[in-house]
């Protein structure tokens, strides 16, 4: 974090005509009436409204990236909706369900949770060796929250991970929205110097928890680490070992999540805590979007580096073109960059040849992606906030 | 006295007093045999309760196959010793009597507590031990905690085989039934080889490149577990005051 900010000259990427920006849009607009309006169906009116309301507003989002050849401030806009309005329909659905955001156990043991991403990593070795996962619910259909059975699930995360890799943490988690929103608020870091060898941390919170997990046989994060159990469901405390479950919930709520992205302007949670985070960089290997650094126009002047949002780059990695393991895709550096040097890239391309071409294949499917894994998240939260206006 | 009682209840059982006429004349290689297969049906779930310990610290040592094998081989022999030192106490302290839940409590979460501050030395010494004139310490150091690791691996071992893990457990139970602590002692014994079977792919570790990143990753997740071993063990002393039952 600590560099050196020159100010060359900003080079704005061209905008596209009105026409040809609809015309883009065009396949997302599609998507979005498949996904949100459903002729005959008998949802009540808060769901209509929410649902048309937030095609709209992912249209639009989808069409400004278009127009404008910028993408990190229109995906910011959604993923801080998200972040936001997750816990309100979330915490709705638990308290007409159970009447409290505490989880008593015995919920627990009748797997009547709803599943979350976060624990993914920390069910392989104990599915692998035991044939079942350490997590409350079932692993195929069996009548628990998790309704189409978690192995589903896990099918979808990782037919979308696969292509997009990291790229999930920008344009799906609804948690990355909430510190993302909390880092937009100063219009300066107060903190710009943090050793880097943070960033080893979610890799170790990671190794931790699977062997964890692997030897108690239960979900180590969700039961001790995760910051967003303040806003979704803590553990119901019966006992002093309940009670400091949830101390542990909030105060790293409280430091990750807020106070220390307020600091930095940063993503902290992400960038120096989060396991999923960690797990999910892994296919970053795999995916074919990438961002790179076309090192005959980069002028180390750090621009792209100050304006990451998750530490992602680096002078070492500057220099050699690429971003590191980490990297989101979420097109801070590239819209930051005054020499458009940093680049959207397909693997087994040339680098900066036709990189709005890149741009654009990974954005149709991140925002395919969104609109149907967080849209129905933020028409859920809409829903929610008109019911009690009503 | 209650677990005594219980105790003596379990020994009068038609079975108990079936096993201690016959186990004299009991056929060795059958009742050895059970242990092996006790050790080797047991072994996931003992290299998962010694994974949180013994993964990071083999990845705070030297990298390459043999130094992770003699790092193994430090580990597994010191949970020998455990294994065996525990058989012998407590064979002799009440016939395994500390196998019952309100000792075994007690047992494990001291246990736990001296593993999370064996746990928080290790992260913190791996990173402070140079091996030439540094003149300010670093954060990693890789290949210069050469008697450091060994030392490291004994204690987690001797550590590891007093937890009572599940396993252990059975293995407590199936050799209490036995007529003499000699036969005990063999009993564990070859349920260790059992179980020990399953250790020999932790032996890739070595193969893992030792960069800064590893290491202080290793040191990380170590610091993040012993944290977890001194709650749970600070839980366990407490017994009823944290756990409200």
């Amino acid at each position: 974090m600590a560099t050196e900010v020159c100010a060359p000259r900003l080079v704005r990427p061209e905008r596209r005509s009105i026409a040809r920006s609809l015309l883009l849009t065009l396949p997302i607009l599609l998507w979005s009436l498949l996904m949100f309006f459903h002729p005959g169906s008998s949802a009540e009116w808060e769901s209509r409204i929410a649902a048309a309301i937030t095609a709209v507003f992912m249209v639009a989002l989808f069409f400004m990236m278009m127009r404008t050849g910028t993408t990190y401030r229109w995906r910011r806009c959604f993923l801080v909706s998200l972040g936001v309005l997750f816990p309100v329909g979330f915490i709705h659905n638990l308290f007409v369900m159970r009447g409290s955001m505490g989880i008593p156990v015995e919920e627990m043991i009748a797997g009547r949770t709803p599943f979350c991403f976060m624990p993914i990593p920390t069910l392989i070795l104990p599915a692998a060796f035991t044939r079942t996962i350490a997590f409350p619910g079932s692993i195929v259909p069996a009548g628990s929250a998790a309704s189409h059975g978690i192995a589903a699930m896990v099918g979808m995360w990782l037919a979308l991970t696969l292509v997009m890799g990291k790229g999930w943490c920008s344009y799906a988690c609804f948690f990355g929205g909430i510190e993302e929103g909390v880092a937009a608020v100063p219009k300066r870091a107060k903190i710009r110097k943090l050793d880097g060898r943070w960033r080893y941390g979610p890799w170790a919170v990671l190794l931790a928890m699977v062997l964890l997990s692997f030897a108690l046989f239960e979900p180590a994060y969700c039961a001790w680490l995760c910051p967003f159990k303040a806003v979704t469901e803590y553990i119901s405390a019966r006992n002093v070992l309940g009670l400091v479950q949830n101390v542990i919930f909030i105060l790293l709520f409280a430091g990750l999540v807020i106070v220390l992205p307020y600091l930095t302007k940063k993503r902290t949670q992400c960038s120096y805590f989060c396991p999923f985070g960690a797990f999910q960089s892994i296919f970053n290997k795999i995916s074919v979007f990438e961002i790179r650094i076309d090192k005959t126009r980069c002028k180390s002047c750090a621009v792209c580096q100050n304006a990451c949002p998750n530490l992602s780059l680096s002078k070492e990695s500057i220099a050699r073109g690429e971003t590191l393991l980490s990297c989101m895709k979420c097109g801070a550096c590239v819209d930051a960059c005054p020499q458009q040097a940093a680049v959207w890239h397909i693997k087994g391309t040339d680098v900066a040849v036709k990189p709005e071409r890149a741009r654009l294949l990974f954005l149709y499917g991140a925002w395919a992606m969104a609109v149907m894994f967080g849209g129905s998240i933020i028409a859920q939260g809409l829903a929610t906030i008109f019911h009690f206006l009503a | 006295m209650r677990d005594r009682r219980l105790l003596a209840v379990y020994c009068a059982s038609p079975t108990f007093g079936w096993r201690r006429r016959y186990s004299a004349r009991m056929v060795a290689p059958v009742l050895f045999g059970e242990a092996l297969v006790l050790g080797l049906a047991s072994g996931p779930a003992c290299i998962a309760a010694c994974g949180p310990v013994l993964v990071p610290a083999m990845l705070t040592g030297q990298g390459g196959m043999r130094p992770g094998v003699r790092t193994l081989s430090v580990f597994l022999a010191a949970r020998l010793m455990g294994y065996l030192l525990f058989a012998v106490v407590a064979w002799e302290l009440g016939t395994l009597a500390s196998l019952l839940p309100a000792s075994r409590m007690l047992l494990m979460g001291g246990v736990n507590v001296i593993l999370a501050g064996v746990l928080f030395w290790y992260a913190y010494s791996a990173g402070h031990i140079c091996g030439h004139a540094c003149s300010e310490p670093k954060l990693v150091t890789i290949g210069a905690a050469e008697s450091h690791r060994t030392r490291g691996a004994a204690v987690l071992g001797l550590l590891t085989g007093l937890s009572l893990c599940p396993p252990f457990v059975a293995a407590g139970f199936r050799a209490a039934q036995l007529g003499s602590v000699f036969q005990a002692l063999l009993f564990f014994t070859f349920f260790f080889v059992g179980t020990t079977v399953w250790f020999v792919p932790y032996v890739g570790l070595g193969c893992v490149v030792r960069n800064q990143a590893v290491v202080t990753v290793a040191r990380m997740a170590m610091a993040l577990i012993a944290v977890y071993y001194l709650l749970m063990g600070i839980a366990m002393l407490l017994g009823r005051k944290a756990y409200g039952y």
